[in-house]
Formats: structure tokens, sequence, C-alpha cells
């Protein structure tokens, strides 16, 4: 009987470590709007923020200017935000808006296809957390509200990458 | 001591009354047209806006109608703050 208590214990412990793994974010490769080469890869050891969008999304649009101000004051602590459009909409519309609201973080030419690999779910604005060791730690469908940044992404801010201190990455814009 | 009782008994019964009627009167529902929304999308973005709100108990937003059927608490938020936070999601709360 003390046996069987202990092995339930056990598979149940190891099912809640296996249900709270995180999984990976996939090796993403996507073109800036300036044609350069934007590698997920490239950010790790930062809190990445996938921001899907697109130009003719209202919330999408109203919700940038903030993700402008987290760039800027979140930066030093290893925020990366990478806007990523949602089609259709041309290079054009992109950077029209993007220079009006002076985004300060890399934008890159997404797809339908591109957002699938996170999540089927179609809400746009969505944004994707990726924390320090390249894992999706959260998925926000709809605006990012500051309650949201505050308690789902601060928090990953707060915390050093288990590889040691923030690692300096190429700035891609 | 059944006077004092009987006094007593009708001070918690008005304490109780007020307390009922002030709970209710402070509940009101709203609804608000919202132009621009387009899809299921855009209406769960003003929604969940609006559910993060303060005072706000429930949103309900649908983008066939262009309608946000707000229940709110009156001393917490009211009517202008509510059109204040869909017109801060990108789309407008007509007048």
């Amino acid at each position: 009987m003390k046996r069987a208590v202990i092995f339930a214990l056990f598979a149940f412990s190891s099912l809640n470590a296996l249900a709270q793994e995180k999984k990976n974010a996939p090796p993403l490769t996507l073109k800036s709007l300036e044609g350069r080469a934007v590698r997920l890869t490239e950010f790790r050891g930062k809190v990445v923020l996938l921001n899907f969008w697109a130009t003719w999304c209202p919330p999408c649009r109203a919700e940038m200017p903030a993700f402008v101000k987290y760039q800027r004051e979140y930066a030093a602590q290893g925020l990366q935000i990478i806007g990523v459009t949602y089609p259709p909409q041309t290079r054009a519309e992109v950077r029209k808006f993007a220079k009006s609201i002076r985004v300060n973080y890399p934008i890159a030419l997404g797809a339908r296809e591109t957002k699938a690999l996170f999540t089927a779910d179609d809400t746009l604005p969505l944004t994707v957390i990726i924390d320090r060791e390249g894992a999706v730690a959260g998925i926000i469908a709809g605006i990012l509200l500051p309650e949201e940044f505050a308690t789902q992404i601060k928090p990953l801010l707060e915390q050093r990458s288990s590889k040691g201190e923030t690692r300096n990455v190429q700035k891609i814009k | 001591m059944y006077r004092r009782l009987n006094r007593l008994a009708l001070a918690c019964a008005f304490v109780l009354t007020l307390g009922v009627m002030s709970a209710f009167a402070v509940t009101k529902t709203v609804t608000i047209r919202v132009s621009g929304m387009k899809c299921g999308s855009c209406s769960s973005s003003v929604a969940k806006a609006l559910k993060a709100t303060g005072g706000v108990q429930d949103a309900q937003v649908n983008y066939e109608k262009g309608e946000a059927v707000v229940t709110f608490d009156d001393e917490k938020v009211n009517e202008a703050k509510l059109r204040e936070v869909i017109n801060g999601t990108g789309f407008k709360a007509e007048e």
C-alpha cells in the first residue's frame, strides 16, 4: 500500500513537471523591412516579445506606442520587441506607419504561417512572450494591457538567464 | 426587554435594506455604439480592455451589431471613461 502511494505521488509529480515544461520557440528567421535577416536565436538571453500586428488592424495600431515606450524603458533590462506584420499589407504601408510612431524595434515581415507556428488563435494583435532561454512563456491575445505587462513580462525581465548575464546581441533594424 | 429587541430588529432591518438598496443602485448597464469593428478579433480586443477597467462587471461586445453592452459600478467608473477605453483600442465610441 505504502509503495503504491509513493508510486502514485512520483507519477503525479512527473506528469506535473511535464505539463509545466515550456515549449521552445521555433528557430524563426524573418526578413526585416530593410531586407535584413531577423533570427530569433540571435536574441537568446533576452526577453523577446513577438508582436503580431497589421496596419489594417485598429487595436494593433493603438497598442504600438506602448510597445515603443516599453522598448525604450526596458531595453537595459533585456527586453527585445520584434514586430511581425500580418498580411495583407504593403511594405510601404508598414514603413509609413512605423515611421509615424517612431518604432524603435525591428519590424519583420510575417505571414499567416508565421503566427501559426505559435498558435492557432486568429486574434490580432497577438503577442508571444519568449523567455531568456528561448522558451515560449506565454501568449497574449488582444491588446497587451499594462497589468499583463506587469504580471507576465516584468517578472521575466527581473530574472537572470540561467546561462548568466544577458548577452549582447546584434541590433537589427 | 421585548421593546428593546423589537427596536434592535427594526434597526437591523433598516440597515440591511439600506445596504441592499445601495448595492443595487450602483450597478448600471449601458449600450455604446462602436464603429470600425470588422471581425470577432476586434470585438474581443474591445471586450478585453473594458473588462480590465476598474468597476466594470461585464462587457459583451458584438462586432456585427457594432455595440458594446457594459455593466458597471457607477460609483467606480462612468460612461465617459468607458468611451475613453473603447477609443483607446483604436475603435470609435459613437455619441
